[in-house]
């Protein structure tokens, strides 16, 4: 048998959108990243193999096509869900920094500015006895917090980074996305109910109160973004704010109520009131302890993000910068933007207190959802007469 | 006014709904230390509330009884810890009445400044307390921040930072340090632009002033009745404050506003306090204006004697929170037969309930901030 | 004097957009905080100044003391004992010892210390891994820096004095009450003569009794004596009374 060289079995240079089963209509950064780490990796398992086994059979089912995807796949799937966790952890750290600064002090100073006692808090709740409360409904009670952080890991997941990065380039991707989201408030509203716990109770309740109030304007907002461009397909939206006009200068009112539905969605300060420290300990989150907790705080930073990231899609023109477009990073770009509208929602929460449940209802429906309306009827009109 | 009070027994009427206890403490976020709110909810109004207190009993009024009268003076500090001269200098008064001792002007003049500051102190605490009771941290850590200047004052005049065992029967501990007086001016001009600040953060914040306004209110009457006293009986319409009506010390020979509001609301009580904080830093100009004056060699602590006449005293003062009183009866010892003291705090929670009547869950927190809750002077 | 605040507020909140102005306050700040340092310190690497009349732990002057329990009786929390150690020259002395545990940092042992051999110590960091170790012996109280504004004196002005027109002047507490002795209770016992730590009193014979046995009076030095009233406490007769000087 002749000796193989390890060239044979790593083509650096193939192009993953050749293979037959390649999942996606465009190109993806994230699986072409996958696609050459298991060319790497695989290739070297591969080439391994076949020197002890000369002309074996594993080694070319290996490098085969379908095992190429199916692997790809797999490291694009641990790729996206790093660099939403990651670009979460950020935004944990901000938060602190942020917030410290505006009330006069420094925030976090453990390591690396502070970035590291993100990672400390989050083994610290892994390290912690898992308690589960002797009266609870157990399985509601598990798997509602199951289900929470699953959909708001998802969710982060799915919101696209750029053209190249994204997970579903649907349609209506803008749709499920929401549809996911707004998913959570019923699940904080049945664990609320399992916990037999009356702040709980109370707390769920205050969600689904929550949720009524600010849902609606914030859907219609959705849809007017959709109408001014055309499509529910993230994508398109984004270019035609890019080729035409970010959406927060003609929609500046809508842009406002979403920045306050995103916030509410986020269930942040000022409309954190299904976890209002101050009259109901933690609200829902009360008889959650450990690692529940700290993944339910990861899952509130993660919904935060998503908000962020929402705001940054439909009103400040996604990944793309004026007169740049795309650029050589899109991903970083929206990000910052991302970031930015964190840092006003941090400094939203330094400035107000928590308003109360009616006080909720009544912005809710009597402000927001008019304001939503005439930022509709302003887009139907600019619409109709050809200005945006 | 009483728009968004929903009357209690119109809910009854309509529906016929199970009602719920919730025990708010004596781990809570909202109860400042150890004390129990019990809360009867109807959905989210509340149709009846509870106070629980004792969990600090620590027999106080028994355990001075062993005392000599200069040892009690340590104790009488941890009274109330965010504002610990004023007790102290209650007591110091109530043993100088006995005595039917007078003391020095500059040791007046020094207790009103040392009073003033502890009123500042208190009142930085209550406010940083509504912030977390609202949900925002910043108002609290601002606060904090603004009352430490104020501890630092307490160390550059008696060497402590809280517990500051100042005052003494027939004057004060030492005289004022080197260049207190600028310090303290000082500490008050800057305080003043930073009051503004923290200000401008709750009441031009539409959210803080809803959260506060018309809601609970009380009418005179029921003041009156309940006993309430201090800054939230001011902000019911009823003017009264000792410091000028039943001037202790020199007080009298001080010129300062009462702020007084009718509303009775809970915002009422709030702006009270607030416009309190400035008529302190003005007594404190003045005050330490007339220490400067009298001279520094002037006498600021007299010998008394150890042991008491048999007989009884009592006297009151204006503390932050409310109108505290000591009732002393002596047999002739150098120890108190009995001590008694009257808290306003004992008698401000147990308006908990007509205070939080028809309101909902999320202002209980809001409203009973209002009355600054202090346990180790309610409990004893 | 003048109403400050409650002139300007209520305010029509619609003109400074809802929530407008404290969002803006917390900017200003937050743009200064960012570009200064913020105000709070960072606590085990950086301290807070502290005067020198701060009252940390209570400090001994070993030398200056004279071991006549005044810091015992006066501290309100009960947390200083008097023990018998060796002097620098191996005599037994007795000197305070302090458990910080339980002390609550009054100043009172400082301030009626009438030889000002207790001080207060800046210290504050007292934390210890057992209780044991929170006992203060009388060497180990000693503070290395002690200046002279550790020392807290218990200055007085007599009322007579004020009366009298001669207000400045300041005496101190131990210069003044001296005991007295009623000559009908005293049996002589010698007691008190043991008791002072200063020795200013000596028993001086006053003729004999019936029997022919001499009569022991004490004597008081009051130029030595620091009016502790060690002496008065163990009169087992009560002969002894401490006479106020008003």
């Amino acid at each position: 048998m002749a000796y193989s060289s390890i060239l044979d079995w790593i083509d650096f240079f193939k192009d993953p959108m050749d293979s037959p089963y390649y999942p996606f209509d465009t190109y993806n950064l994230a699986y072409d990243i996958g696609f050459k780490l298991h060319e790497i990796i695989g290739g070297t398992i591969a080439w391994l193999i076949n020197l002890l086994f000369p002309g074996n059979g594993v080694s070319e089912w290996l490098m085969c096509d379908y095992v190429s995807a199916i692997m790809a796949l797999l490291i694009f799937m641990i790729l996206i869900f790093l660099v939403a966790f990651v670009s979460v952890l950020i935004v944990l750290w901000l938060e602190r920094k942020l917030l410290g600064r505006m009330m006069d002090r420094r925030g976090t100073m453990i390591g690396m500015k502070g970035f590291l006692q993100c990672v400390a808090d989050g083994l610290k709740t892994f390290m912690k006895e898992n308690t589960i409360p002797k009266k609870v409904d157990k399985m509601t009670y598990i798997w509602c917090v199951s289900l929470i952080v699953g959909l708001s890991v998802l969710v982060a997941c799915m919101v696209p980074l750029s053209s190249r990065w994204y997970v579903v380039d649907y349609q209506t991707g803008l749709l499920i996305i929401m549809a996911f989201f707004a998913l959570a408030p019923f699940l904080i509203l049945v664990s609320g109910w399992a916990q037999n716990n009356k702040y709980s109770l109370i707390g769920g309740m205050r969600a689904a109160e929550l949720m009524i109030s600010y849902e609606v304007p914030m859907l219609i907002l959705i849809c007017t973004a959709a109408l001014a461009a055309g499509s529910f397909n993230i994508g398109d939206i984004v270019y035609y704010q890019n080729d035409h006009l970010w959406f927060f200068i003609p929609q500046i009112l809508g842009f406002i109520v979403f920045f306050f539905c995103a916030t509410a969605e986020a269930e942040r300060v000022p409309f954190d009131i299904a976890e209002a420290e101050a009259e109901l300990v933690e609200g829902w989150q009360t008889e959650y302890a450990g690692m529940k907790w700290g993944l339910i705080m990861l899952a509130d930073y993660l919904r935060g993000t998503v908000s962020c990231g929402m705001v940054v899609i439909l009103y400040l023109g996604g990944w793309t910068l004026p007169f740049i477009g795309d650029g050589p990073i899109p991903e970083i770009v929206f990000l910052l933007k991302a970031y930015f509208v964190f840092f006003l929602m941090v400094l939203l929460r330094a400035a107000m207190a928590r308003v109360r449940t009616d006080q909720i209802l009544n912005i809710g429906w009597k402000v927001f959802m008019p304001l939503s309306v005439i930022n509709l009827a302003i887009v139907i009109v600019l619409k109709v007469g050809g200005l945006i | 006014m009483a728009d968004s009070i929903v009357p209690v027994k119109e809910i009854e009427e309509k529906m016929d709904t199970d009602k719920m206890w919730v025990i708010m403490g004596p781990q809570h976020p909202f109860s400042h230390g150890l004390w129990t709110l019990k809360v009867q909810l109807d959905g989210e109004f509340v149709t009846d509330a509870d106070p629980i207190v004792g969990y600090l009993h620590r027999g106080w009024e028994k355990e001075t009884e062993n005392r000599t009268y200069p040892k009690i003076i340590p104790m009488a500090d941890r009274l109330c810890y965010a504002a610990s001269m004023t007790y102290t200098h209650l007591y110091c008064m109530t043993v100088e009445k006995a005595l039917g001792i007078d003391i020095p002007e500059k040791a007046k003049y020094i207790r009103i400044v040392a009073d003033e500051v502890c009123r500042i102190q208190s009142h930085l605490m209550w406010l940083a307390a509504v912030g977390t009771d609202m949900g925002n941290l910043t108002v609290f850590l601002w606060c904090m921040r603004e009352r430490e200047f104020f501890l630092d004052l307490n160390v550059k005049l008696t060497g402590a930072r809280m517990t500051t065992n100042y005052p003494r029967i027939g004057g004060v501990r030492n005289d004022t340090t080197e260049l207190f007086d600028r310090d303290i001016l000082r500490t008050v001009d800057r305080f003043e632009k930073a009051l503004w600040d923290i200000i401008a953060l709750i009441d031009d914040s539409s959210i803080f002033v809803s959260r506060m306004k018309g809601i609970s209110y009380l009418s005179r009457e029921q003041v009156a009745n309940m006993g309430l006293t201090g800054p939230a009986m001011r902000g019911c319409g009823v003017d009264f404050d000792i410091r000028r009506d039943d001037p202790y010390d020199n007080y009298d020979k001080i010129d300062f506003e009462v702020p007084v509001l009718t509303e009775g609301d809970s915002y009422a009580r709030y702006m009270i306090r607030v416009e309190e904080m400035f008529q302190s830093v003005e007594i404190i100009r003045q005050a330490v204006a007339k220490v400067k004056a009298i001279g520094k060699n002037a006498p600021y602590r007299m010998k008394v004697p150890s042991k008491v006449p048999k007989g009884t005293a009592f006297m009151r003062m204006e503390d932050p929170r409310g109108e505290s009183l000591m009732y002393l009866v002596s047999d002739g010892t150098d120890k108190p037969w009995r001590l008694k003291v009257r808290s306003p705090i004992f008698t401000n929670v147990s308006t908990s309930k007509a205070m939080c009547m028809g309101c909902r869950i999320a202002d209980v927190p809001a409203i009973l901030a209002q009355i600054d809750m202090c346990l180790g002077e309610t409990d004893r | 004097m003048t109403i400050k605040y409650l002139d300007k507020y209520p305010k029509n909140l619609a003109k400074s957009l809802w929530v407008m102005k404290p969002v803006w306050t917390v900017f200003k700040l937050f743009g200064k905080t960012v570009t200064h340092r913020s105000m709070t310190i960072l606590y085990p690497y950086e301290k807070e100044w502290i005067p020198e009349n701060y009252r940390g732990r209570p400090g001994l002057r070993f030398d200056k003391c004279v071991g006549c329990g005044m810091c015992v009786r006066m501290c309100p929390t009960a947390c200083i004992k008097l023990i018998e150690v060796d002097d620098d020259a191996g005599n037994k002395v007795m000197r305070p010892q302090v458990n910080v545990g339980r002390c609550a940092m009054c100043g009172y042992c400082a301030e009626y210390c009438p030889v000002d051999a207790m001080t207060v110590t800046p210290e504050y960091e007292l934390a210890e891994y057992t209780r044991y170790d929170l006992l203060y012996g009388p060497r180990r109280l000693n503070y290395e820096g002690t200046t002279e504004g550790m020392e807290v004196h218990l200055e007085l002005t007599l009322p007579s004095d004020i009366q009298n027109g001669n207000p400045e002047r300041r005496v101190r507490l131990a210069d003044l009450d001296k005991p007295e002795l009623t000559d009908s209770k005293c049996i002589g016992c010698k007691k008190c003569a043991k008791v002072c730590p200063v020795g200013a009193v000596k028993m001086v014979e006053k003729g004999v009794n019936d029997k022919g046995k001499p009569i022991v009076r004490p004597e008081f030095d009051n130029a030595k004596c620091i009016g502790c009233s060690n002496c008065i406490i163990d009169c087992p007769k009560n002969a002894l009374e401490l006479k106020e000087v008003l």
